[in-house]
């Protein structure tokens, strides 16, 4: 038994009033155990002052912390062959633009704001943007054959592995990182437009393959 | 599954919807289960993808950024300038140099006078006059550019350009010191020239470098 729910479309969970609709997205109950560590602020606030002064074992402390989240963020916005590169760009960034930190929002927050621009630009270099938005194909039902994870958050990240690359790098943005459609459309070079119809068929596709 | 409610549903979560089309849309789902359902299950979807978690990397990244942060530190104490050397490599170099030029003052200071020809009075220190002049003048400069600045640093990068002037200061006047013991030798008129050239040339990259850095 699990405290996180899984999809059972049409089942019990459905919310028949945008009103409870709007309750529910402010305090979903079964989401609040599930805030990752990059949110807190705890053990980062030492480190981040450590390593700005050139402590780099304070900064291996955040790498460790925060390097699962990176990784997927690489896994989902750049190629598979890339992964480990990026990963690896974004964590040098990161100690060189340390000083600049001014520390208004988590040290995680920053460092994925550093992280998705550091793999746009690898990507951009590579010659491999606005094609991802296009030219899409349908990857989902691979995903959709696997058995289903015992979490919702698990299953969702999966997902998302499937998402084709388009659809997937707006979600990405969007829903998993906080980006406004205008702040996308910034970054990939497309029209806002298409990123809030690219994150619609992103979250119907997921919920058809987490439903199913 | 009607698609012409549920292609509103993301924008009904996210915020972007009318209250007309608000109110609209709910109607709908007040009476239609499956449309009901998706929406539930979209809802769920939005607030839960934030707390991804993903997995470590299958290899250990760390030696490798470890190995290029060394690297980067081997190559720069603090922040770079344009021309991609540091104001405290500049300085550090400043320290080496001023402390060559004292040595070699020392040296010529000491040592036995050495017979001087005809030639070599030809230009009895005009040029280390000329270099001597914007030496001290873009010494001052740093100075007012370090008071000035003095609060944009931090406090390791004060204390090297403190270090770095008291140093080239005390440097020219030993040369100085050294060139009114034996006024006459061109060859030292010419070494502390060029010393004092150089020294300028560290001066003034430094006081860009505070500038840039700031």
């Amino acid at each position: 038994m699990t405290d996180v729910p899984t999809f059972q479309s049409g089942g019990e969970s459905k919310c028949r009033s945008i009103k409870t609709m709007e309750v529910a997205l402010t305090a979903p109950a079964w989401s609040l155990g599930t805030l990752a560590p990059s949110f807190r602020p705890g053990p980062d606030v030492d480190d981040v002052a450590l390593a700005v002064g050139g402590d780099a074992d304070a900064f291996e402390r955040l790498y460790r912390r925060h390097v699962s989240k990176v990784n997927a963020l690489a896994r989902w916005l750049v190629a598979p062959a890339d992964v480990e590169d990026a990963v690896q760009e974004v964590f040098i960034r990161v100690w060189e633009k340390l000083g600049t930190f001014a520390g208004q929002s988590a040290f995680g927050t920053w460092l994925h704001r550093v992280a998705v621009n550091v793999m746009l630009r690898r990507r951009q270099n590579l010659g491999r943007d606005r094609a991802r938005v296009i030219d899409d194909e349908f990857a989902l039902d691979a995903v959709a054959a696997r058995p289903q994870q015992p979490e919702l958050r698990m299953a969702i990240e999966r997902a998302v592995d499937g998402l084709p690359p388009g659809a997937r790098e707006i979600f990405v943005l969007h829903d998993m990182e906080g980006y406004k459609h205008d702040e996308i459309a910034e970054l990939l070079g497309v029209d806002p437009g298409t990123s809030r119809s690219q994150l619609h068929r992103a979250r119907m596709l997921l919920r058809k393959v987490l439903a199913s | 599954m009607h698609e012409e409610w549920t292609d509103l549903m993301s924008a009904a979560i996210d915020g972007e919807l009318d209250p007309v089309t608000i109110r609209r849309l709910d109607s709908h789902l007040a009476g239609c289960a499956e449309c009901a359902g998706v929406m539930a299950d979209l809802q769920r979807l939005v607030a839960t993808a934030p707390s991804y978690q993903g997995e470590a990397p299958a290899a250990d990244l760390w030696p490798g950024i470890k190995g290029r942060i060394d690297a980067t530190k081997v190559l720069s104490f603090g922040r770079r300038s344009p021309a991609g050397f540091g104001f405290r490599e500049l300085l550090a170099a400043g320290i080496v140099m001023a402390a060559a030029g004292a040595v070699g003052s020392w040296y010529w200071a000491h040592r036995e006078p050495t017979p001087v020809t005809v030639a070599d009075r030809s230009a009895p220190g005009a040029g280390l006059e000329l270099t001597s002049t914007a030496y001290d003048s873009a010494l001052a400069e740093l100075g007012r550019t370090l008071t000035a600045r003095r609060g944009q640093l931090d406090t390791a990068t004060v204390r090297v350009l403190e270090r770095s002037i008291r140093t080239i200061d005390q440097a020219v006047a030993e040369a100085r010191a050294a060139i009114q013991r034996d006024t006459a030798n061109a060859y030292l008129n010419g070494q502390i020239a060029a010393n004092l050239r150089q020294k300028l040339n560290l001066l003034k990259a430094a006081t860009r470098a505070i500038n840039s850095a700031t």
